[in-house]
């Protein structure tokens, strides 16, 4: 049976055709990436070497800090918001004497299946400043509150964020519940006649027992936050004026706007290097002593 | 318990309330997409339409280019689905269940394609797709697609493969059969699940895939629906009518796929990792 399980030409048929498409098409260009961010070029001219002069620039850009502080914005916000809606939703339905568990699992993973083309169209008429819900709703209900939600300098990335929110909770919901739900009954019934209440019982048996649920949700939550570009393009086009910019911003603006494709490359190499540095961060405060769900 | 039934109320209300956001903007959505401007706007913001504009749908079809959209979302994500399959079931088994000694290196080299924001490699793609002359062509966007989606789509099918027996191969091989049969009369029909979880992430995964395609495609003959759909703020945004219309049509795929394979979408999110740890 090795035999034929170790014949190279069987290998080789079964690997090659992925491997050469992933290599070309995903390998390759992430090492253009890093390659070409240490040039200057047009993107059609001869590329000239120029070390780290478009990273020179970068620190000194206040596009760039003002990008990278949105997708921090951005990151924190996933993290505190979705995060713990999840949870709390996931303790609340993990509650037996709950019903239509179903139905509310459901509804709130049914944003996450939608496009995020129609997301954003949707909230941008939800926003709209005089016909939209919200202020319409803040009208029925006699506020002044009205804004230009989406128009406000300082307000426009928070609006945006929470776009992403509302899609996205429903994400993170289903993979902590999933996840509690996979913890083996007899810990909750020895717990429960133990006399512990459902609030303890969640805070510190199922809590802890979902460490490396929550290392991936978090690292789903920054990451996602990083990489945002889809809600702010959809609804804002990074403004008013740059202040809904983010990284993956200025790298399409630089490249394929401006022309200058080495400096893009510069800034998608920070924007690899910004998710490689929070997925090795966040991977200590979740170290999984193991060994239970296994 | 009287205090017992008053704690559930209370998490039935909270639970309930969180439904209601996630979803009244969606009932909004199908609301307003059969009202007409002054109904929206003025007359009836929140309510059930008083006189449905079914006409919105037919304007939606008619003069908001949605069937081609429709079309362009359909083939690309049929052959993105196809491509990765044929690519990624091979490809899993052969790392999985033969024996080679780069097998782990290469299992970790794909499994980079999950964890590297698209967006890094979208400079040098789209100066590749030049080159190859298929820019604004469906390859441009396929080939992409397939390349990025191997990843998820091996890790599914791996997990698939590590739990079946190895009995099954050795009694195929006695059998007198090739790798190549096993693999396919045997160990391909027991894979099912798998695959249907795999496919219908892919396929939610293509279907409404936004920032690659906006930056390769610009040719309205094949934009797929995310990038048509965005198109519209600038020329029709006072007609909300028709373009909730748009919405609503470009999301009844989605749901009904989410509707039917909830199960599958279930066991591919806690796939690799997230239960395991």
């Amino acid at each position: 049976m090795n035999k034929m399980l170790g014949d190279k030409k069987a290998i080789f048929l079964f690997t090659f055709p992925a491997l050469a498409l992933f290599t070309v098409f995903v390998f390759y260009p992430i090492m253009q990436t890093f390659y070409r961010s240490f040039y200057e070029w047009d993107g059609i001219n001869e590329a000239v070497f120029s070390g780290l002069d478009n990273y020179r620039e970068l620190f000194t850009d206040p596009l760039f800090y003002q990008s990278v502080a949105n997708c921090l914005i951005f990151a924190v916000i996933l993290v505190l918001f979705q995060i713990s809606a999840a949870t709390l939703l996931t303790f609340a339905l993990l509650n037996p004497r709950i019903k239509g568990k179903k139905f509310f699992r459901t509804a709130y993973f049914i944003p996450v299946v939608l496009s995020v083309t129609v997301v954003c169209q949707l909230w941008s008429a939800i926003y709209n400043p005089e016909f939209g819900l919200i202020n319409q709703v803040l009208e029925a209900l006699g506020s002044d509150l009205h804004q230009n939600w989406l128009s406000d300098m300082h307000f426009a990335i928070f609006a945006v964020t929470f776009v992403n929110v509302w899609q996205y909770t429903g994400y993170q919901f289903t993979i902590i519940y999933s996840g509690a739900r996979a913890i083996p009954e007899d810990y909750l019934e020895a717990a429960r006649i133990d006399g512990c209440t459902n609030w303890k019982m969640n805070l510190h048996i199922v809590l802890p027992l979902l460490k490396s649920t929550f290392r991936m949700c978090f690292v789903f939550a920054v990451t996602g936050g990083l990489n945002a570009y889809a809600q702010m393009n959809l609804l804002t086009k990074g403004g008013p004026g740059t202040s809904t910019y983010t990284l993956t911003y200025m790298t399409f603006r630089n490249a394929f706007t401006v022309g200058k494709f080495g400096y893009g490359c510069a800034s998608a190499v920070m924007l690899v290097i910004l998710c490689l540095a929070a997925t090795v961060i966040l991977n200590r405060p979740f170290k999984d002593r193991d060994g239970i769900m296994a | 318990m009287k205090s017992g039934k008053i704690k559930i109320s209370i998490l039935t209300v909270l639970l309930g309330i969180v439904a209601v956001i996630d979803l009244y903007p969606l009932v909004y959505l199908i609301f307003y997409s059969l009202k007409s401007n002054e109904e929206i706007f003025y007359i009836n913001p929140f309510g059930i339409p008083q006189n449905p504009l079914f006409s919105n749908y037919e304007i939606a079809v008619e003069s908001f280019n949605m069937l081609n959209y429709f079309k362009n979302s359909i083939i690309v994500s049929a052959a993105a689905i196809i491509f990765v399959m044929l690519l990624a079931l091979p490809f899993a088994y052969a790392t999985t269940r033969m024996k080679w000694k780069l097998k782990g290196v290469m299992s970790v080299y794909v499994a980079i394609g999950l964890f590297i924001p698209i967006q890094v490699t979208i400079i040098p793609l789209a100066i590749l797709m030049k080159q190859l002359q298929i820019s604004n062509t469906y390859f441009a966007l396929i080939i992409p697609y397939t390349a990025f989606n191997l990843a998820f789509a091996s890790m599914v099918l791996q997990t698939s493969f590590e739990s079946i027996p190895k009995e099954m191969e050795e009694s195929a091989f006695m059998d007198g059969a090739s790798v190549f049969t096993a693999f396919r009369k045997i160990i391909l029909p027991l894979t099912k699940p798998a695959v249907a979880t795999a496919v219908t992430f892919i396929f939610l995964n293509v279907w409404n895939e936004y920032t690659v395609a906006s930056v390769f495609i610009s040719n309205e003959k094949v934009k797929t629906l995310p990038i048509g759909l965005a198109a519209f703020t600038g020329q029709h945004s006072t007609e909300w009518g028709p373009m909730g219309a748009c919405l609503v049509l470009a999301s009844i795929p989605t749901i009904v796929i989410y509707l039917i394979f909830s199960e599958q979408i279930e066991r591919g999110m806690t796939v690799g990792g997230a239960v395991k740890g």
